[in-house]
């Protein structure tokens, strides 16, 4: 062995080290940057008109697991926020006439009000009581919006025009940002925003505040024993998941051009929960995963379907697809009867180390 | 357990506002009568009826909470599909409703017997909320399957003659359908009572509440027993559907809305108290129908339109909720330390 070849081992190693500690930053960067290429083929979707919706959802799931997964706390309320960030730009550009940077903010604030005013009032019940706590949240508040107070939320109608930001250019379904001077698709915005929420929710994880959360969601009462106020960080992980969740619907408000009370609905808060158990809430990307597959599923399936009926003519699969929420519930049941835990991604998980270890054999012979 | 109900009298509550509050509400109540006498008579009894179904779903919901751990989500589909079986018993196989209200809660019961023997038997003593999400999974799935057999559409049936007359109470018309709700919601409550406190299978199921693995020593079949308790608890989800059925038709929205609200009943009456939940259903009953019609009246007294809040009433369950969770957490009858 010489001596040069030292520092150079030296060197591979440190780079080693640096890909597996910054790997969540370089798998969203990734993944910014190859999900619209991917999808776009043509034996997947031929597309990539659902790819900031992707995004905005992926966003959306991963704050609602910085609750459930990180802190062990169920919310079927998540809706409230995700409609909060929505309504918050909608209201605001339209009533008030504000800048969406400025109307974006009021509502990411006023989200963040609301679920640290709802988690003091119920973080100290057990989860159950916490889960249906969050329900019974959802459901008076889709029913304050239906009401359409003040004029401000229009009711069952949804606010559905002058609800665009100056800046963005709509023509065909393609929506351009413009701004300062450059011009560009709104998905490069979408992701501008992904990348540094992702990244600030990592390093909200993985920060000592996230440590605590993972200890108090292993064992309440032993945190509790070490002098951790398990209700004040359970109060903050709300709080922020809603922060979050709201930064995803100031983007989606953009992407759906307008705000509709189904925000607020119950499905909404349901399907953030099966997308991430689904993917798998033990990992940082499970949810992401659980996302994607989610929304690549439905539009795969609704392509199927419109390609199928003519070709076959007589299998009309359409009916069958329109029931595909059946056959969902069913492969969440058995997600959650198998594996609670982990999910899509720790299937794809284990599937890669298993080819890793098999590789690690192959090369030492 | 048995502690915490010993100290369960009322703590020192401050007296001042609470009279004020109370004689507030009572102003209300009068002025109300002054105003509007034959609205709020009939909105109160309707708020009565609504509150024996609500109750009705809430027992059922908590006998199951209580013994086997798990919130029962697919509850409210449960319900409502006691109310499209009420339908296909009904119109589309020209039945007598009488048969639909002994026929479709067994069946419906077989359901829930079906859903506990295939997959809430493998999750108990995971979780809880492991139990919370596949019922939940099993909630989609059975509303999915009703919209496929019955589609989208909201429908009704005609109840049988006797339920579509009206009875005259003092001034008061009241129809007979309501009058059969809530009579069949008291028997509900009177019957299961006897069944938990005055019988030996009570007894066991009582002792399996309390300590499982003991009363497993010697020698109850808890498994059975639950199993049993599942059939009871979806068997009275369904009948409830069959009432509201008859009474207001049905839609694919129902049941997510009744377990929620089933929930709100139990939170606000206390977990693992009959009479609490039996109280808070009939007072949430009340408050939905019957707020609206008070801050009417309020506002044609006093000229202060905005008194008035279009839809309060289905805001009124939560706001209770709201209100019980920040005076007394517990709920309003409730043991201390049950599923906290």
């Amino acid at each position: 062995m010489s001596d040069a070849s030292e520092p150079a081992a030296a060197g591979r190693d440190r780079l080693r080290n640096a890909l597996s500690r910054y790997r969540v930053p370089i798998g969203i960067l990734l993944l910014v940057v190859l999900l619209r290429p991917v999808i776009a083929h043509d034996a997947l979707l031929g597309s990539s008109y659902i790819a900031s919706a992707m995004l905005i959802w992926m966003l959306f799931a991963a704050a609602f697991n910085l609750l459930y997964g990180y802190s062990g706390l169920l919310s079927f309320g998540h809706a409230i926020f995700l409609g909060t960030g929505i309504y918050g730009v909608a209201i605001g550009i339209r009533h008030f006439d504000l800048p969406y940077f400025v109307a974006a903010p009021i509502g990411v604030i006023v989200a963040g009000l609301i679920a640290y005013g709802i988690a003091r009032l119920i973080v100290g019940y057990g989860e159950i009581y916490f889960a249906m706590l969050t329900l019974a949240f959802a459901e008076a508040i889709h029913f304050v919006v239906n009401a359409d107070p003040f004029g401000l939320t229009g009711g069952a109608d949804g606010l559905r025009s002058d609800t665009t930001p100056a800046w963005i250019e709509s023509f065909r379904g393609r929506s351009v940002v413009q701004l300062g001077g450059g011009e560009f698709e709104l998905y490069y915005f979408v992701a501008l925003v992904f990348v540094i929420a992702m990244l600030a929710l990592w390093q909200i994880v993985r920060s000592p505040f996230g440590r605590t959360l993972v200890a108090i969601r292993d064992n309440e009462e032993l945190a509790r024993a070490m002098g951790i106020s398990t209700a004040r960080y359970q109060t903050w992980a709300f709080t922020l998941s809603g922060v979050f969740s709201a930064v995803a619907g100031t983007l989606l408000v953009i992407r759906n051009s307008g705000a509709s009370l189904e925000n607020f609905g119950m499905m909404t808060g349901a399907e953030v929960i099966l997308m991430s158990i689904f993917g798998g809430i033990s990992y940082f990307f499970g949810p992401i995963a659980g996302a994607f597959s989610w929304f690549f599923a439905r539009e795969y399936l609704t392509n199927l379907e419109m390609v199928a009926i003519p070709l076959v003519g007589t299998v009309d699969v359409g009916p069958i697809l329109g029931y595909w929420r059946f056959f969902f519930g069913f492969l969440f049941v058995v997600v959650i009867v198998l594996s609670p835990q982990r999910g899509l991604w720790g299937f794809v998980r284990s599937i890669a180390d298993r080819i890793r270890d098999r590789l690690a054999e192959v090369i030492s012979e | 357990m048995s502690a915490a109900t010993l100290a369960s009298t009322p703590d020192e509550l401050p007296s001042v506002p609470w009279l004020i509050a109370g004689l507030a509400l009572l102003a209300v109540v009068i002025v109300t009568l002054a105003v509007r006498p034959g609205l709020f008579i009939s909105n109160l009894v309707g708020g009565l009826v609504y509150g024996m179904i609500l109750m009705m779903i809430a027992l059922g919901l908590s006998l199951i909470l209580g013994l086997l751990g798990v919130v029962n989500f697919a509850h409210g589909a449960l319900f409502m599909i006691g109310a499209y079986g009420a339908y296909q018993v009904v119109a589309l196989f020209e039945l007598p409703f009488w048969v639909a209200l002994i026929a479709v809660p067994i069946g419906v019961g077989l359901i829930g017997v079906l859903m506990e023997v295939t997959v809430l038997r493998r999750l108990y003593g995971e979780d809880p909320l492991i139990g919370l999400l596949a019922t939940f999974g099993i909630e989609l799935m059975l509303e999915e399957a009703t919209r496929a057999q019955w589609g989208g559409t909201p429908l009704s049936f005609d109840p049988p003659a006797v339920l579509r007359a009206s009875v005259q109470v003092g001034f008061l018309e009241i129809a007979t359908t309501r009058l059969f709700t809530a009579a069949v919601g008291a028997v509900v409550v009177v019957g299961l009572f006897l069944l938990m406190y005055r019988t030996d299978f009570g007894l066991s199921i009582r002792a399996g509440l309390q300590d499982q693995q003991m009363a497993e020593f010697l020698g109850i079949d808890i498994p059975k027993r639950f199993t049993i308790v599942f059939f009871l608890g979806t068997a009275i989800a369904g009948l409830s559907g069959v009432l509201r059925g008859a009474e207001v038709g049905m839609d694919l929205g129902m049941g997510m809305d009744f377990v929620i609200l089933a929930f709100v009943v139990i939170v606000v009456g206390g977990l693992g108290s009959i009479f609490g939940s039996v109280v808070s259903a009939l007072l949430i009953g009340v408050a939905v129908f019957v707020t609206p019609v008070m801050l009417r009246a309020v506002t044609t007294v006093t000229g202060l339109e905005w008194l008035y809040v279009s839809g309060i009433g289905g805001l009124m369950p939560f706001l209770v909720m709201i209100g019980v969770l920040l005076v007394r957490p517990r709920g309003l009858f409730g043991e201390e330390g049950l599923l906290e």
